[in-house]
């Protein structure tokens, strides 16, 4: 038993134990639910400790913490669980969200046991998904992180929520079809048939440009909805307005991810021809991910829907970083995942905080809110900054990266998505003013500023915000070695890019 | 000292930080002091350091870095490159940031959220202190940024109101604007040279062509004179700083003087190997500056509000020292930056010394203030006189200086920049008249009038002292010429070759014209004439209060981009959404119920048709069975006997 | 007495027994005839047993059991056949047709 089997299956173990709780009892659910929560977390971190990131000199992935079972010998499947730079971020960075939006969540009261139960159940999807090194595993987890979201937006949700999670579930399966389609293509096309993530990489030299295209455009429907990449976005902004905080907050800062990290892992790693061949479409759909985006985010008047457009255009400063294919580009684009995460997250839970109070997220309802709720104000503003990209704090750095690298291999779309910037820079200082700025609104003389469970879930990130922003070594020193050796990893391809 | 440089922007950061989680806020908090102490410290090391580096004992340039983070193979550092130009900006900035900070204390006396805003002041002059001594483009781009915020928020620091809060978001938008053309002028120069580090492009420019190629230096240049033009208030992106008056005076004095406005400025001396190598974008310079200077002198004249006219004049020298950078004046322009920055901090802490006193920015209520605050109204004097370029002040020096090099590189620039100096004197004058002399035109305003507190009025005289003998100082000998020089490798060579004798007269002729004007049209203290001249001339004016309608573009800009969302954001509910993602739902729609038709029909018609089949069968069978055990045991011996049958003939 | 002999005495029994259970009213006759069955089925194991393998003792050794299967068999019949009386109060098979749909 691996310390990464501990981070993934504390919260199944947590899950079951829930069963066997009464329901009435809600403080002992919300304890159990949390402290699975926490156990992977601090787990995470254990395997955080014992991982090293190695060196730019390295000449091959350096996969650690494994763990390799036979599972169906039949079908050469395995159970098989390892890190590197690429996912270890990911993994710490679910499991801490998850533990404070599980924390966060502690304000829900309808349902509470079937809740925590459905929610520890996406945990376990979700860090599975980052840890499979097996293809089979890595869908199986892929899948399961599909019907607890379904419930959780279904039951917990706002006024349309039946709609969103149909939505959500149909967009996605829809996807994941196509993906199992190019799981098992590569698996017939290997010699012996295999599941291996790590073994199939080896094997693209040997197939046929033609081959991998198609199969690449199977696993490209699955990654791309789940990024969502334009034009597969819809599900996220009505997804994100009827689902409850805390799964807003998983769903942008951990869910994407694992769009954009299968689009690293699989679609780049294992198929590398397609990958290439693809890739003036897919800088054209980032581009058109940061601007649309922006814009889009700017016409809004709900503010979670502003801050879910606006994870699409962070999401396609991501994509550029990857369309980029070298060191600076792919380091940006992990760098941008996790502070999309953080920094996204933090702003669903302050518009959860708003609206639990004032029971609307209408932009143009607030007014000189900062004089009223001045921790709220300034955290929140602390957030939107970090989301405009202000240097010294996260989003700067990761932006910063994504453009860099890009630019080398795509000027012109580079120079045309520097736009969003602006975009997103207008529509977070315009929110900013309607809401805490001006005249004060009496309508709220009555909102009290945040307590303390909202406290202990947001400063955590709003501390990660300035750390990650002064001090990015800490993040990147982790990836680098693995982002320098992976971009290298194809020397004959790409070489208009270089 | 110099090994400690680091410490100058490090110390008022950490100030900023205890500043804003220490202490208790309110309008008697004690923390304001710390600010004021840092920014002491801050002043006596950089007056150090400016002393050893004027007398020759300090070898720059200073160069020290540390590594940050590294991707790919690629390490960016955090570090500190103090020339001649860093450690001058280094003195401007702790000095004004100092005396605003010491002036703060009585304009702000009484504010409940003064704790707020000395954080917000320390960090903003730290932002601005790291831009200073950065040795590297990317941390200078963040340090820019910061600026940027941290302006945001001290403009819009009275944030109830809707004008501040308007203006502070305006002024960081358009800004942003700028820093997106800094932005990509960054990415262009790091594909190409491979790093940002200063004492590296500087070398690589040197180096040659092939390092820094004529189109790359070009774009380059113009990208950074986008973000110059945004930061430093240049055509067409000047629009934010008037409306930066809506925050505390101080603050205006702050931005304007020394801090904000001069990082572009600084940005273009940091970066003149780049310019020295692209002619165009060295012309690009220069043309913009010489806008700027000329269409914001116009504006100024026009204006009523007394902040409002000094910021037209921040534009206009700033478009000044712009225009002295794109002759090849190095020297010349970073000269104005420096004596600018004594006499514009002075004004503005005089305007707002005079605001304190009698509550409103309108000159055309003002009047006749000099009997009420005669210190007020003496240093007043003594910063317009430095402005106007009155003989032997600071200003004279290095307006001269900056004169000089554009005759030498154009004499219709030359021209146009003397008018430029002309109106100078005619509006700063034109200000002193409606506001000190004359009679007063709202006796209620007058009457209440009153001197500043010493607090306020110290950092005035300080500031009036540095006006007067600053560039007399400082061009004594050439000192500022051989602490801040650029050894060019094109057209230089323009400040050691000799101008015309008269030229100097003619600005003296100049500014005389300017004072006759401005005494003739408001030196008797009524505004008649001023208000028929206005009538006759009522286009030009109202294109000079429109401030030539740039506002208006950009707010159409503005507009056009809410549109432009607006239709995006129809098209992602009607069309991405509604067509291919609700259409393809509903096309699946179709299809499943064909299916269930077929279904219906055929599938589950066979279906029920065996069902069907199967029922009768069973009710035809079901008249055999009786319940008659022995029935059933028949027909068990029957099948028996046909089975044996069966198996014994075959 | 050859093998003969005796088949066709078990075979007669049988038939008689098989004629019994299907014509008698009574169930009480019915089970009668059963035990008739059961007898031929009885004679012919053993008669097999002696002449054709005269060594072995299957043939005998499932008589016996046969035998006791009866027995237990007769039991749960007759205590069917007096349960079916208490509640019907009738032993004729005729009368008894529960089974029917």
């Amino acid at each position: 038993m691996g310390i990464l089997s501990v981070v993934i299956f504390s919260p199944l173990i947590a899950a079951i134990a829930l069963l066997f709780l009464p329901k009435e009892k809600t403080s002992w659910i919300r304890g159990v639910g949390v402290a699975g929560t926490a156990v992977s977390c601090i787990a995470s971190v254990f395997a955080f400790l014992a991982f090293d990131p190695g060196t730019t000199q390295m000449t091959s992935l350096s996969i650690q913490l494994t763990e390799k079972l036979v599972w169906i010998p039949t079908f050469n499947i395995h159970y098989y669980l390892g890190v590197d730079g690429l996912s270890l971020p990911l993994v710490i960075l679910t499991t801490f969200l998850c533990l404070l939006a599980a924390i966060y969540s502690c304000g829900i009261e309808l349902r509470v046991k079937e809740f925590f139960f459905w929610y520890l159940i996406l945990e376990v999807g979700m860090v599975g998904v980052f840890c499979a090194l097996d293809l089979f595993l890595f869908y199986m987890f892929w899948e399961i992180t599909l019907v607890p979201m379904y419930f959780l937006i279904g039951v917990w949700g706002g006024p349309k929520k039946e709609y969103a999670a149909i939505k959500f579930f149909l967009f996605t399966l829809f996807g994941s079809v196509f993906m199992l389609l190019g799981i098992l293509a590569v698996y017939f096309a290997s010699e012996p048939n295999s599941f291996d993530m790590i073994e199939l990489m080896r094997y693209s030299g040997t197939w046929s440009r033609e081959f991998q295209i198609i199969v690449f455009l199977g696993f490209y429907l699955g990654f791309a909805i789940k990024v969502p990449a334009f034009p597969f976005h819809t599900w996220l902004p009505l997804a994100h307005v009827e689902a409850p905080t805390p799964v807003s907050v998983i769903l942008a800062a951990v869910l994407l991810k694992m769009g954009t990290y299968g689009l690293l892992r699989v679609s780049y790693g294992i198929l590398p021809l397609g990958f290439e061949w693809f890739l003036p479409a897919f800088v054209l759909i980032a581009f058109i991910n940061i601007v649309y985006g922006a814009l889009c985010a700017m016409a809004q008047t709900d503010m979670k829907k502003m801050v879910a457009y606006s994870s699409i255009n962070h999401m396609g400063y991501c994509m550029l970083g990857i369309a980029a294919v070298s060191a600076t580009g792919f380091n940006g684009a992990m760098l941008q995942m996790i502070n999309h995460g953080i920094i996204t997250g933090a702003l669903f839970m302050f518009v959860g905080v708003i609206y639990d109070r004032a029971h609307t997220r209408d932009i143009g309802a607030f007014g000189g809110l900062g004089a009223k709720l001045p921790v709220y104000a300034a955290l929140m503003s602390l957030a939107c900054f970090a989301s405009l990209g202000l240097p010294g704090l996260s989003g700067f750095v990761s932006e910063f990266l994504c453009f860099l690298g890009a630019f080398k291999a795509w000027k012109l779309y580079t120079i045309l998505s520097v736009s969003g910037l602006l975009v997103t820079a207008a529509f977070f200082l315009r929110m900013l003013q309607k809401v805490f700025l001006g005249p004060f609104n009496e309508k709220w003389a009555g909102l009290r500023d945040m307590n303390a469970r909202e406290l202990i879930s947001v400063v955590p990130l709003c501390v990660l915000m300035v750390l990650f922003g002064v001090w990015p070594s800490f993040l990147i020193d982790i990836m680098n070695p693995t982002m320098t050796v992976f971009a290298g990893m194809f020397p004959g391809l790409f070489q208009g890019l270089r | 000292m110099l090994e400690q440089v680091h410490w100058i922007p490090l110390i008022p950061l950490l100030a900023s930080l205890a500043i804003l989680f220490g202490g208790k806020e309110g309008p008697h908090s004690k923390m304001p002091l710390l600010g004021v102490a840092a920014m002491g410290w801050c002043l006596l090391q950089s007056s150090w350091i400016l002393f050893h580096a004027l007398t020759g004992r300090y070898a720059l340039p200073y160069y020290h870095t540390i590594p940050w983070f590294s991707y790919g193979d690629y390490v960016m550092t955090l570090g500190v490159l103090i020339d001649g130009p860093a450690v001058v900006m280094l003195f401007v900035v702790t000095l004004v940031s100092f005396l605003v900070q010491l002036y703060s204390l009585g304009y702000m006396h009484g504010d409940p959220r003064l704790k707020r805003y000395y954080a917000f002041l320390s960090f903003f002059t730290a932002a601005m202190l790291g831009l200073v001594v950065s040795s590297n483009l990317f941390v200078f781009f963040a340090c820019w940024e910061l600026v940027g915020v941290s302006s945001y928020l001290l403009i819009g620091f009275w944030f109830e109101k809707p004008g501040p809060a308007y203006a502070s978001k305006k002024a960081f938008i358009t800004t942003k604007l700028g820093d997106l053309g800094f932005f990509i002028g960054l990415m262009i120069l790091y594909t190409q040279a491979g790093t940002l580090d200063l004492s590296m492009l500087a070398e690589r420019a040197k180096l040659g062509i092939e390092y820094l190629p004529l189109e790359v230096a070009t774009a380059v240049g113009i990208c950074f004179l986008i973000g110059a033009a945004g930061k430093s208030a240049q055509v067409p992106l000047f629009i934010w700083l008037p409306d930066a008056m809506e925050g505390p005076t101080p603050v205006s004095a702050l931005i304007h003087a020394a801090t904000m406005v001069a990082a572009g400025i600084y940005l273009v001396a940091r970066t003149y190997f780049i310019y020295d190598a692209a002619p165009l974008a060295m012309g690009a310079v220069a043309w913009v500056g010489l806008f700027t200077a000329l269409l914001a002198a116009t504006m100024a004249v026009v204006a009523y509000d007394i902040k409002r006219v000094l910021a037209f004049s921040t534009i206009s020298q700033l478009g000044y020292m712009m225009l002295g950078l794109g002759v090849y004046g190095y020297t010349a322009g970073l000269f104005h930056l420096t004596t600018h920055a004594f006499f514009k901090a002075l004004l503005f802490l005089g305007a707002g010394s005079v605001i304190h006193a009698v509550h409103t920015n309108d000159m055309r209520e003002m009047g006749g203030l000099s009997k009420r605050m005669p210190a007020t109204f003496l240093t007043m004097a003594i910063g317009t006189l430095a402005i106007s370029g009155f003989p032997f002040l600071s200003g004279w020096y290095s307006k001269e200086a900056i004169l000089h090099a554009v005759y030498l590189h154009n004499p219709m620039m030359w021209l146009v920049a003397l008018g430029t100096a002309g109106l100078t004197t005619f509006y700063m004058f034109r200000l002193v008249y409606l506001t000190f002399l004359g009679q007063s035109r709202d006796h209620h305003r007058w009457d209440h009038a009153h001197e500043s507190p010493p607090v306020m009025t110290v950092p005035l005289w300080t500031l009036a002292a540095l006006s007067i003998g600053s560039g007399f100082l400082l061009e004594h000998e050439g000192l500022f010429a051989k602490l801040v020089s650029f050894e060019s490798g094109h057209g230089g060579g323009h400040e050691a070759a000799h101008a015309p004798v008269w030229l100097g007269a003619a600005a003296v002729a100049v500014f005389a014209a300017g004072l006759a004007a401005a005494h003739r049209l408001y030196g008797r203290g009524d505004l008649s004439l001023a208000k028929s001249l206005r009538e006759r001339f009522a286009l030009a004016a109202d294109a000079l209060e429109a401030r030539y309608y740039f506002d208006d573009f950009f707010l159409w800009l503005v507009s056009l981009s809410d549109r432009l969302a607006a239709a995006m954001h129809w098209f992602d509910d009607q069309i991405v959404d509604a067509i291919f993602v609700d259409g393809w739902a509903l096309v699946t729609r179709a299809v499943a119920e064909a299916h269930r038709f077929f279904d219906d029909f055929v599938v589950d018609g066979a279906v029920d048709g065996v069902g069907a089949v199967t029922r009768d069968g069973g009710g035809v069978l079901h008249r055999l069975v009786r319940g008659q055990v022995q029935e059933y045991l028949m027909y068990v011996a029957l099948a028996m006997c046909l089975f044996t049958i069966i198996l014994t003939t075959r | 007495m050859t093998l003969a002999h005796y088949l066709a005495v078990s075979s007669g029994l049988f038939l008689i027994g098989l004629f019994g259970a299907l014509t008698r009213r009574n169930i009480i006759g019915i089970l009668m005839g059963i035990e008739l069955m059961f007898n031929a089925a009885n004679l012919n194991l053993v008669a097999f047993n002696r002449f054709l393998h005269p060594d072995g003792v299957a043939g005998g050794a499932v008589a016996l059991f046969t035998m006791a299967v009866a027995a237990a068999e007769i039991v749960v019949g007759l205590a069917l056949v007096l349960s079916i009386y208490r509640t019907l109060h009738t032993v004729q098979a005729e009368d008894i047709s529960l089974l029917k749909g």
